[in-house]
Parts: structure tokens; sequence; C-alpha cells
């Protein structure tokens, strides 16, 4: 129990630690974009696993933390890394919004309302010139610091965002919050005949949800000195983060973390394998193939069906992992 | 009508008045052409244990609905001592300090007993959103109802597991985590066993002489004359009388409508 406690601990000391002894660039690339990944995932998770409710728009909030932190470097000269927290705070108040907007009634409207969201954000991006340089994108300026440690205060950046997403989804997985969360997700009328104020439960868990996708955004837009539409609002990062916490389990802590760390190693594999121009396509078909196997052969996620297997032997007590799950993994 | 007048205006009447806990004052629900509810009214005073009985298809459950924010009602008022309630959602009709169980019991069925009891919210503040949920105050009130109701050794099993019946005290013990002033059963004798309903309507007493306020729905009859008082009766969605249990008993439109079947 102890071990599996300190486990996190330990990670975060050798992720910490890792720059000094590792100075090959394409690692230390390769983990801030899994850091990256992993922290919107959790965030993903705490609207689409605890509450059940999938949202597809979390591009939307990576692309708008994108331009709204390029433009106050660009014209204002505030630095990413003091903007950030706050383009994060700014896409929870635009996801509280929306989440106004299309949280109060139950079902499907909510998926279309966060993909139309994205659309709409990514049109503005293409078509107000004036101030976002239009499909030519917005150039931010270099940070000043010598090629080898540019990466270094993004590495370490999005090491703090993803640590700070976890302790905030393990705080609402063992909030009352968290569990009027999980309520709506097993049965929403009941839960608002329990006195959960599913709305605002709801409307609150997507504000939280999205933050870390604006503040990720904004971090992304100057680790690449570069924002534009296409870059900013590919739907393919909200498939990401979507097949990260089905893989790992979704509705848990961990989860997402864990698909992070599987999937985004493996995509770079497979880009770096397969000729450019096709990788992106190879990348698209292998994430598919991915979804399939898992909505097929394991729903529940890795994470969730190692405890139910474990479980089932009759050796296992419940673990840390486990007791962050949802119900139905406890079942 | 018969023993007390049951009126919309005698109803709203007395829908201000401090004895009153709730009161339903004219109320209408259609379903497509189907009238369920037809100038519905009725008061339930403070601290009574007062029965709603009737022949299936009568408009209890949906008058349960209505009150509790599930339907809204065409025309008509509700009150909570005194607060209309209608438009309202049920979340907040909870925060007013009414509770329900439902007849086909519902639990979120794969969370652990003490899950089911940690969700309910009677008061929504920042602080109780965000502090640790299965620990403190919070905890040791929900060990304690599930000791009142003998469920506590099952705290940590998945609430599908357990039988029919435990299902029913779980979902009363549940209820009582958010604190009501008034406790809405519906049909909660329903499948359990002869020791069972003893032990519920015993639990039923108890709750009741603390001061909480009763409105039952149930078909058993000896349950209800035994521990109700008073009993109104509903028929095609309309409350056609109501009183002591040995008014109603002795009452033709009753006999005719309801206990003659």
């Amino acid at each position: 129990m102890r071990i599996r406690r300190l486990a996190p601990v330990l990670a975060l000391a050798l992720f910490a630690l890792l720059p000094i002894f590792v100075r090959e660039g394409f690692y230390l690339d390769l983990l801030l974009f899994t850091f990256m990944y992993a922290a919107m995932s959790v965030g993903w998770d705490i609207m689409g696993g605890y509450a059940g409710y999938v949202s597809l728009g979390h591009v939307g909030f990576f692309g708008l933390g994108s331009y709204v932190a390029g433009l106050l470097v660009v014209h204002y000269g505030i630095p990413v890394f003091l903007s950030a927290p706050f383009v994060g705070l700014l896409a929870a108040v635009v996801g509280a919004g929306l989440g106004w907007i299309s949280l109060r009634a139950r079902g499907t409207s909510f998926v279309i309302v966060t993909l139309t969201f994205t659309y709409v954000v990514q049109l503005l991006a293409l078509n107000l010139r004036g101030i976002t340089g239009g499909s030519s994108g917005l150039y931010l300026p270099l940070l000043d610091l010598p090629g080898d440690l540019v990466i270094l205060p993004f590495y370490y950046s999005m090491l703090a965002l993803l640590v700070v997403a976890i302790l905030v989804s393990i705080a609402i997985r063992r909030s009352k919050f968290g569990l009027g969360l999980i309520a709506i997700r097993e049965e929403e009328g009941k839960a608002d005949g329990s006195g959960v104020n599913t709305s605002l439960y709801k409307i609150l868990a997507f504000a939280i949800s999205v933050s870390f996708a604006g503040a990720a955004g904004a971090l992304h837009a100057q680790y690449l000195n570069y924002v534009d539409p296409d870059l900013a609002f590919e739907l393919i990062i909200t498939l990401n983060l979507i097949i990260m916490s089905l893989v790992g389990s979704r509705g848990t802590v961990w989860g997402p973390v864990l698909g992070a760390f599987i999937l985004m190693p493996l995509s770079q594999y497979l880009i770096y394998l397969t000729p450019s121009q096709i990788a992106g396509q190879v990348h698209l078909i292998a994430l598919g193939v991915i979804l399939v196997l898992v909505v097929m052969f394991m729903p529940d996620g890795i994470i969730t069906t190692y405890g139910t297997w474990r479980r089932r032997r009759g050796t296992a007590r419940p673990t840390d992992a486990e007791s962050a799950q949802l119900p139905e993994a406890a079942a | 009508m018969s023993a007390i007048s049951t009126t919309a205006t005698a109803a709203a009447d007395t829908a201000t008045a401090g004895s009153i806990a709730l009161a339903v004052d004219g109320v209408d629900k259609s379903f497509g052409g189907i009238r369920a509810l037809t100038d519905c009214a009725l008061a339930v005073g403070e601290g009574s244990i007062t029965a709603l009985i009737g022949p299936n298809g009568s408009g209890k459950t949906t008058l349960f609905n209505c009150i509790t924010g599930f339907y809204q009602p065409e025309r008509g008022q509700i009150y909570v001592r005194g607060v209309p309630i209608l438009g309202r959602r049920p979340s907040d009709i909870v925060h007013l300090g009414v509770m329900r169980t439902f007849q086909v019991t519902r639990l979120f069925r794969r969370m652990t007993v003490l899950e089911n009891m940690i969700v309910p919210v009677r008061q929504l503040t920042l602080r109780s959103l965000f502090t640790a949920a299965i620990k403190g105050h919070e905890r040791e009130r929900a060990e304690a109802h599930l000791e009142f109701v003998g469920l506590q050794a099952l705290r940590d099993q998945p609430a599908e597991s357990l039988s029919f019946g435990q299902q029913k005290l779980l979902e009363l013990a549940a209820a009582l985590m958010a604190e009501p002033d008034i406790l809405m059963l519906d049909e909660p004798a329903g499948g359990l066993n002869p020791v069972m309903i003893e032990k519920l309507a015993g639990l039923v007493r108890e709750l009741n002489t603390r001061g909480m306020t009763f409105l039952i729905i149930e078909h058993n009859m000896g349950f209800v004359m035994d521990l109700c008082d008073p009993v109104i009766v509903m028929h095609r969605g309309t409350v056609i009388a109501q009183g002591s249990p040995d008014v109603v008993r002795e009452d033709p439109i009753v006999l005719d409508a309801y206990l003659g079947d």
C-alpha cells in the first residue's frame, strides 16, 4: 500500500530530474507532449468520465487558449508562463457559459453544442484576420534562451499542469461534488431528486474540465512559437483525449494518465516508422483501430479491467487506483 | 366528497397556515389526452403520518411526481410550508426539506451502500461540495442512519447486490441523509415480508416522534390503518375523501371506489 502511495511521488521526482540526465530533445519533447495530453485527458475525464457527458469541444478550448495567450504575448508582451493560468481561468469561464447553454438539459445535445463551439471558434480565428492573422496564423516571439535549454520551461510547465490536473481530479473524486457527478452518470433523475443540482454540478465540472485544455493550449502556442486555425483546432486532439481516457479507464484518476503514457509514445513511434506523406493517415487509422479494439474487448479500460480481474481471483484488496474508480469497477 | 372538505379553495386557504406542511391546490396534470390529475387538492398536517391511498391509476404517484418537481402540472399550485414550489426543479424541492422514495426503488446501483448514503444534499454550499465525502461527520451520519435501518454491515457492498427489501431500506436511509422535514414514501411496504413491514412501520413511527412529517402511498391496508392518520383517498385523479382511518374505512364513496373493488 505504501509503495502504491509513493509511486506517484517517485514518478514525479523521476520526471523532474530526468532533464538533468537526458538531454536528447526527442525524448523531452515526447514527454512534454505526453504530459500535455495526460493533463488534458484527466481534465476531459472529469466531465466525460465522472459525469458521463462526452465533450467533443475540448480542442475548441485548447485553440482558444492558444490564441488568447498568443495575442497577449504578441500585443502586450505578457509571457505565456505568466498568462497560462489566467488563460485556463478564462477557458473555465467560457466553458461555464457554454455549459449554461447546453447542460441545463439532459442528453446528447451537449455533444453537438461542444462540437459546434469548436468550429465557431475556429471560424472566428480564421475570419478575424486583423486580430488573429487569419489562415496565416500568429507568430509568437521566440524565448530568449539557448537552443538546448529552450524546451525546459515548457517541459516543467506541462509537468506542473499534469500534477495540478491529477490533484484536482483526486480532490473531486473524493468530494461530495465528485460523488454527485458519478450519481449524475449513474442516474441523473434520481440524482436531481436527491438534492444534487445537476445543472450546476455539470456546468462546474465542465468549467474545471476545459480549464486544463485552455492552459495547455497557451503553453503549446508558445512552444511552437506559432498558432493557426488548423493546428489549434484539430479535432484529433479531442479524439486523442477520449481514446486515452478509454484505454486507461474512464472515470478514474489514473486511467487518462496511463492512456496518455501508452498512446503518445505509440503514436510517435508510428509516425517515426511510417513515411511522412502518410504518417498522419496511419496515425488516424491506428487510433481508430485502438478505439474499436478497446470498445470490443476492454470497454472498461485497463485499470478497471485489471481491478475486476484481480478481485475475481479473490487475491486483491481494492487498490488506490481502484478506490478512485467509477462504481462499476467497485461492483 | 366526505369527512373533510378537499376543495382547491380549502387547500389554498390552509397552505399558508403554520400547521400545514404541504398543500396541493387545484392541480391538473395530463399525459396526451389522459387526465391523470383533475383539480387535485389536499393538505398534509405538520408532524402527521398521512396516507395517500386509492386504486391503481388513481394518480397518487403522478401527484408525488408533481410535488417533487419531476412533473410540472398544467394548472394549480403546490405549497411547502406556504412557499409555492411549482416550476422548481427536484433538487430545489429537496433543499426545501421534501424528500421522497420511489415505487420502484431507484438507487445508484453500482455505487456502494455508503456512497449511496453520501450523495443526497440538503443544503448546497461550496464547502460541502469540496470537502472529502466519505469521512468525518458525513460518514458518521451515514453510518448512524445505516445502523438505524440495520444495513451497517453492508456499507461497502454495491447497492445492486442488496435484496429487494434491503434496497427499500437503503433508499429510506439515503433519504434521511438529506435531513428532510417531509418524507414522501411511495409504496414502502410493497414487496416486503411481514417482518420487514413491521420494522419499517417502527422506523416511521420513531422518525415521526422526532418531528418528521410523512406522506405515504401504500396499498397494504393493514400497514396504512395501523400507522397513518389521516388517510386521503384518491380516485380518477382527484381526492374523494380524507379523514381518520375509521372514518375512511366506513365511507361509502371510498368503499365503492376502492376498498369495495
